[in-house]
């Protein structure tokens, strides 16, 4: 197992390194600086600012002081006195506040439905199910939210006299959990079930069909033994995969909530970047985000070999 | 032709009822991406015009008295400001909503219209609000009356196009939204097509290489798709979004194009590789080698017809993807700007919405949810007809 770890590792070392390169080149192609200063700028400002933050330097002396340091240290140039690090840090508890719960209910929820999709398939349930996440899956998500924050936030609270989900803004703290993050992450579930329904159904029904399941029911197995032991536990491979390709989701899956609820998450934070032409961020954003996505790849396959001993290890 | 609509795939598909209705829906649109984009019934100047005053309800339904006395007022305080220019006359000439010119009268027949308007008005705008008893009722319709009769009636095609400027109501600039959302469906079926058609070619080219000609050019093709896939999809959109940002193509459609394609092209690359990697070792193939046929010819006549069903799967899985993105990136300011997208018309209608106005929002929703309910049907449609293993 440990030398199959070792070699996926040293594997995705290239992968990396390219990425870097892909980036970092590709946000030199304007010239940054005179973007973040302006036309306007004077061209001695220009070379003034650059020598400051050293992009100056040749581009492998560029490359190689951030791939040792990710310019963590940096100061950003949008929000000064901030660090790289301190913008990063500070988004990441939000993010995750909206997107774990958002990914956890849509994968549960999901499955319930997949199964009970299967286990009626072909009648009208499981047709109403299908049809329900085709025509749920060809609405835009940009849609879902503004009726959702709509109808979730204006006028639930002008009804009720109250407010119960805040229309935008994000405090800290578990208590305030309900009132900023439970609406999005409602819209979020709503919307990623039409397409996760689809794929579990699908698993489901693939695997009912398969041979061992006739062995169960043909020994005399009850009909919910069979599907929720037997089955549930032999499509634990396609679930886990399933999880695992969503789980980079978690970090720039919710650009738009984040920026519709005024959730000051990582994909606000990038896409603010963007906008505000704040180089250092968008760059470090970038790295680490392509870092994690490699980083779950990798648990993937390390899992996919944990729990099918079919996967060849060599 | 006649060849191809009797293989085992095509009669399945022609036989699913549901796929079919699916490609007529995809029909209408491209006949009227075909109508506004080749034959230009809608042009693009159309889609900023005025055409009448803000937010008005569609299918004509009845407005709110408020609504109809703040309507009028729009259209007296444009007289009235056209009357205050240096050169009344020539700005009257221009002057035009839509359809709708000033008739051709001295000027000071029309200014007595309009104050005879600013009357009416006067006595309804007393109270702050208007309770619809009938005596109000009759005074709009006076007030609507003389401001009507301010514009040229409207004779032949006119008609229509006037009503069809109204048939969805207008949106908070007072633009027609029926014209905003058809124009909309040629920008969405451009990028949809040009999308997917390009993320397919690469995609097939690459991946075909890959798998029929292996050592190196495989290598070199794994690594990249390794590499872009290893950066978020929406991410990497941003970046090369954000590419174009000061340049001339900022705001077109090339920067979309060029980024769609350059992170869709993947799926088909990965999955092509696939399959060309199995049919390389079928007996035909070797049968080709055999008789020395080049391997390029081989790569063409053999290799390539006997994956284009996964390509006409991708085409339609990518065309839904493109058009759902452009919606995304649009929103993000990273798309289309000073256009007309179902991207932009969703995005602007976030205020009204908060005012309780749905037409905008409703109808780029409704337009979409046509065209991409039509892709989906016909994405799985093709998946049963093709891969007699899926689950549909």
């Amino acid at each position: 197992m440990f030398p199959y770890i070792f070699r996926k590792l040293l594997y995705n070392v290239p992968v990396y390194l390219s990425i870097i390169l892909l980036v970092m080149a590709a946000l030199r192609v304007h010239d940054p600086v005179y973007s973040f200063l302006g036309k306007n700028a004077r061209a001695e400002d220009v070379i003034e600012y650059k020598q400051k933050v050293g992009l100056d330097q040749p581009f492998l002396v560029q490359y190689f002081r951030f791939l040792t340091t990710f310019d963590l240290a940096t100061e950003s140039w949008d929000q000064k006195g901030r660090t790289v690090k301190e913008v990063l840090s500070g988004s990441v508890i939000p993010s995750l506040s909206l997107t774990l719960p958002a990914l956890l209910l849509t994968t549960l929820i999901s499955i319930c439905v997949g199964i009970i999709s299967s286990y009626y398939r072909g009648r009208v349930v499981d047709r109403a199910l299908v049809v329900a996440a085709v025509l749920g899956m060809s609405v835009s998500f940009l849609v879902y939210i503004i009726l959702g924050q709509y109808f979730g936030a204006y006028l639930l609270n002008r009804q009720l006299g109250h407010e119960l989900f805040a229309v935008d803004g994000y405090e800290f703290g578990l208590a305030n959990w309900p009132r900023y993050c439970l609406l999005p992450v409602m819209i979020s579930v709503i919307v990623g079930m039409g397409y996760d329904t689809r794929y579990y159904r699908a698993v489901m029904v693939e695997e009912s069909e398969r041979d061992y399941i006739t062995t169960a029911l043909a020994k005399g197995a009850s009909k919910h033994k069979v599907m929720f032991v037997h089955m549930l536990k032999n499509a634990m491979i396609p679930i886990i995969t399933r999880v695992a390709i969503s789980l980079p989701f978690l970090i720039v899956g919710s650009i738009l909530l984040e920026s519709f609820f005024g959730i000051p998450g990582m994909g606000r934070t990038l896409i603010g970047a963007v906008r505000a032409n704040d180089f250092p961020v968008v760059q470090a954003f970038t790295a680490i985000f392509a870092a994690v996505y490699i980083a779950t790849i990798i648990l993937t396959d390390i899992l996919y070999a944990l729990f099918d001993p079919r996967v060849r290890l060599s | 032709m006649q060849r191809w609509l009797h293989t085992r795939a095509a009669r399945k598909f022609l036989a699913n009822r549901i796929a079919l209705v699916g490609l007529g829906i995809v029909s209408t649109y491209l006949l009227v991406a075909l109508a506004t984009g080749v034959f230009g019934i809608i042009t693009p100047d159309e889609t900023f015009e005025r055409v009448g005053p803000k937010q008005i309800r569609g299918f004509f339904r009845p407005q709110s008295p408020e609504k109809r006395l703040a309507d009028a007022e729009y259209i007296l305080n444009r007289m009235d400001g056209i009357f205050r220019r240096s050169n009344p006359s020539a700005a009257l000439q221009e002057f035009r909503l839509g359809q709708l010119y000033i008739r051709q009268v001295p000027i000071e027949e029309l200014q007595a219209e309009v104050n005879q308007g600013w009357e009416i008005y006067d006595q309804l705008a007393v109270n702050d609000e208007l309770e619809a008893t009938p005596e109000v009722l009759q005074q709009l319709g006076n007030l609507e009356r003389v401001v009507n009769g301010l514009f040229e009636p409207l004779t032949g095609s006119a008609v229509w196009k006037r009503r069809l400027e109204l048939l969805l109501g207008t949106d908070a600039q007072g633009r027609s939204i029926a014209i905003r959302g058809l124009y909309s469906i040629e920008i969405a079926i451009r990028i949809g097509s040009v999308v997917a058609f390009l993320s397919v070619l690469i995609g097939a080219v690459l991946g075909t290489a890959a798998g029929f000609y292996g050592g190196w050019i495989d290598h070199l093709v794994t690594w990249l798709f390794t590499t872009f896939s290893s950066i978020p999809s929406l991410v990497l959109l941003v970046l090369l979004a954000y590419l174009f940002t000061g340049t001339t193509f900022e705001g077109t459609l090339v920067p979309m194009y060029i980024a769609f394609s350059a992170t869709y092209w993947i799926g088909p690359c990965r999955v092509i590789r696939g399959e060309t990697l199995k049919l390389r070792e079928l007996e035909y193939v070797q049968a080709a080698t055999a008789l020395g046929f080049s391997r390029p010819y081989i790569m063409l006549r053999h290799i390539l017809p006997n994956a284009s069903h996964l390509m006409l799967i991708n085409f339609s899985l990518l065309f839904i993807a493109a058009i759902k993105g452009e919606v995304i990136l649009t929103y993000l300011g990273l798309g289309i700007k000073n256009g007309t997208s179902w991207g932009i018309m969703i995005g602007q209608s976030r205020p009204e919405v908060v005012n309780g106005f749905f037409w905008q929002i409703g109808t780029a929703t409704f337009l979409m949810f046509g065209l991409v309910l039509a892709f989906n049907i016909l994405s799985d449609a093709l998946q049963d007809a093709f891969d007699p293993k899926h689950v549909g």
